[in-house]
Formats: structure tokens, sequence, C-alpha cells
């Protein structure tokens, strides 16, 4: 099915390639209306599968330039080499994404996270309150699906939640 | 009239017919009276039976003795609430027909609470969710299906919440890598220094 990309020349490529990188790294892979009608549907799905797969591999297993090439042996020398050009320069980011992809394994993810200050003036109990509180809202991704989670803490909280996370932090710097 | 004491407003009718009620018993059990209610504000648990002996000699009935406790906690929640100094109360409390040696108890027994009372006043603020507990774990990622070498720390985190209506307690499971986890430390600090920075 590599066959496929023989339908670009060697030079149009590295283009294609890169952007299925792109969107291994979540950045949204290419369209297939880019491409005219140079691929069927199921030409382009097949395809769509085949090198995000391979890039996977490639990085994931760690293959060597040759293992690459036999993987690629159907496919002529310059598509391959394009290939090959690929692997090499994304390299890092393609791993980051693959690191990603492990830590999505059987646990939720934090995909982002936003805070947010606010000085409490009054309330019913009291009529000068004056009570800082932290909003923190964290985005959780669970199996594809995004759920927001917001905490609200008082000074005292907020500093429970620090001194456990520096103790973890600790840890973590001398792991590296 | 207003008062400092109703945050500026006129004195409620109720609190106004129950203070002849108050000045029917004597300062001294009056005193007393307002110790066990500021203990019932407190949360630290009114004993009525001490109530009922103190109230006894005025021969109180039932409805009397809820009368008094309503509108000694009024008094001194909602000065507290307002946060008037025992000074103020005193006076403005005269004003309403208490009688000055029940003032001087009932103020006297507020100044020392009176930080105790806004703590509180403070806690039981409407709170929109909060932290109660936070338990970590470090991972290290040896290997994955996806991954032949991972190689990388993870870190979990397990925080126990509390929702905006009280009593439910919601436990989040989040797992994140190294470099996340320190930008939300850092970031976490930083909001920290500011909150600090607000005194």
């Amino acid at each position: 099915m590599m066959k496929l990309l023989e339908k670009l020349s060697p030079a149009e490529c590295p283009k294609l390639l890169h952007r299925v990188v792109d969107g291994l790294c979540g950045r949204g892979y290419p369209r297939r209306t880019d491409y005219g009608d140079r691929w069927s549907l199921s030409e382009w799905t097949e395809l769509m599968n085949a090198l995000p797969s391979l890039f996977r591999l490639a990085i994931g297993k760690k293959y060597s330039d040759q293992e690459i090439q036999e993987l690629l042996a159907d496919l002529d020398s310059g598509h391959a080499e394009a290939i090959l050009q690929v692997v090499h320069s994304r390299q890092e980011e393609i791993r980051h994404a693959l690191v990603e992809r492990t830590n999505a394994v059987s646990s939720t993810q934090l995909q982002d996270f936003n805070w947010q200050i606010k000085l409490a003036l009054s309330s019913d109990k009291l009529s000068a309150l004056h009570t800082p509180l932290l909003n923190l809202s964290l985005d959780l991704k669970e199996n594809a699906i995004q759920r927001p989670v917001s905490i609200e803490m008082n000074r005292e909280e907020l500093q429970t939640l620090i001194s456990a996370l520096e103790a973890a932090n600790k840890v973590v710097l001398q792991l590296k | 009239m207003r008062f400092r004491f109703c945050g500026d407003l006129d004195c409620p009718d109720w609190v106004l017919a129950e203070i002849s009620t108050l000045a029917r018993i004597s300062s001294v059990k009056m005193k007393l009276l307002c110790v066990q209610v500021i203990k019932d504000l407190l949360d630290e648990g009114i004993d009525y039976d001490k109530v009922t002996k103190l109230t006894s000699d005025a021969k109180f009935e039932a409805g009397d003795i809820k009368a008094s406790i309503a509108v000694l906690s009024f008094i001194l929640s909602s000065a507290a609430k307002h946060d008037v100094d025992s000074a103020s109360l005193s006076s403005e409390l005269q004003q309403l027909g208490l009688p000055k040696e029940h003032t001087t108890g009932l103020c006297k027994s507020y100044e020392e609470k009176h930080s105790a009372l806004q703590e509180k006043l403070r806690d039981s603020s409407l709170r929109l969710g909060r932290l109660e507990g936070v338990s970590w774990r470090v991972d290290y990622t040896l290997s994955s299906s996806e991954l032949k070498e991972v190689n990388e720390p993870t870190i979990q985190l397990r925080l126990q919440a509390q929702g905006a209506e009280s009593d439910t307690t919601e436990t989040t499971v989040v797992s994140m890598t190294a470099d996340k986890f320190r930008v939300l430390l850092t970031e976490l600090k930083q909001a920290q220094a500011m909150m600090n920075a607000l005194h």
C-alpha cells in the first residue's frame, strides 16, 4: 500500500509526509481534498493508516535506517529516501507524541489547566470577608473525551497542594 | 434609627421586643447565657439543661427561652458579621433599652470571642468547592506498546475536592508528564505569591 505514495513525485512527498507527522503530533492530518483526485477515498484511507503507523513503528521500535528501508522495499528509492528524511528530522516530535500516547494508556491525562485568583469581598455570613481564593480548572482527557474539573482553594488549601506537588517534584528532579 | 450591629439598618422589631425579655433575668445569668449562645454559634454545643437552670429564676417558659437564645444569637452574630467593636455595640444596645449591667456582660463576652466568631463566619461563608486531600505518586515508565524505550517520569495525582453542593466529594485522578507537572507547579507558586501579597 506504500506504493500509493508513488502517485506523488518525490519532490511533492515531503510536504504530505510532514503533514502526516503533524497529525500524529496532534495538529490535524492532511485532507484528501488538498490533493485533488489523485487518490480514491479508499486509497486515501489506506495511505492515512499506513503512513502514521510506519512513523510510529520506526520511532517506537527504534528501527535503524536499514530496517526502515526493508519495510519500504516495494517503494522506489526516491520516495523511500523522502520518508527516511522525514523520520530523521521529526524524530524528537514523534517520540514526544508517542510518550504522550504512552501516558494516555489506561489513565486520565492532564491536557491543559487554567487558574484565576479572586478576592472574596463579602458574604451573607461576614460583611468584610477579604479572603483570596484560587480557582484551578483542569482539562482532563479520558479516552479522547474532554472533561473539565474545577477546584476552589483558599490560602491553606493551596499550600497543601503546593507542598504535595513539591514533594513529588523532588523525586522527579532526582530522576533526571 | 439605624444600628451598626444591624448592618446600618433598622433594628428588627422582634429583636426590639425580645430585648425586654432579656432584661427579666439577672445580668450575671444573662452573661452566662451569652456564653452558652456563643458556644452554639461556634458549634461547640449548647447545654440546654444549663440554659433552663439559668432562666428558671425568672420563670421563663419554653417560648421565652427560645426567644432569648434567638435574640442573643442575632445580636452576637450580626455584630461579628458587621465587625462592630464592643463599645459601639454597648451604646447601641443601651439605646435599644437593654440595662447597662446586662449590656456590659454581653459586650464582655462578645469582646472575648469577637475574633473566634468572625473566624467561624469566615469559615462558613459560601465556598464553591474546597480541596480536601492530595495524594501523589511518581512513576517511571520503562516501555510501552507505543514506544519500546520510554524512560520518562509521569506524575499521578489524586485530588479530593468538595463540590459546589456541600457534602459531595469528588475525586479526580490525573496523570501528567514531568514537563506539564513542572509548569503546573510553577504557575501555582506564582499564584500563591500573588495571594500572599494581598495582605
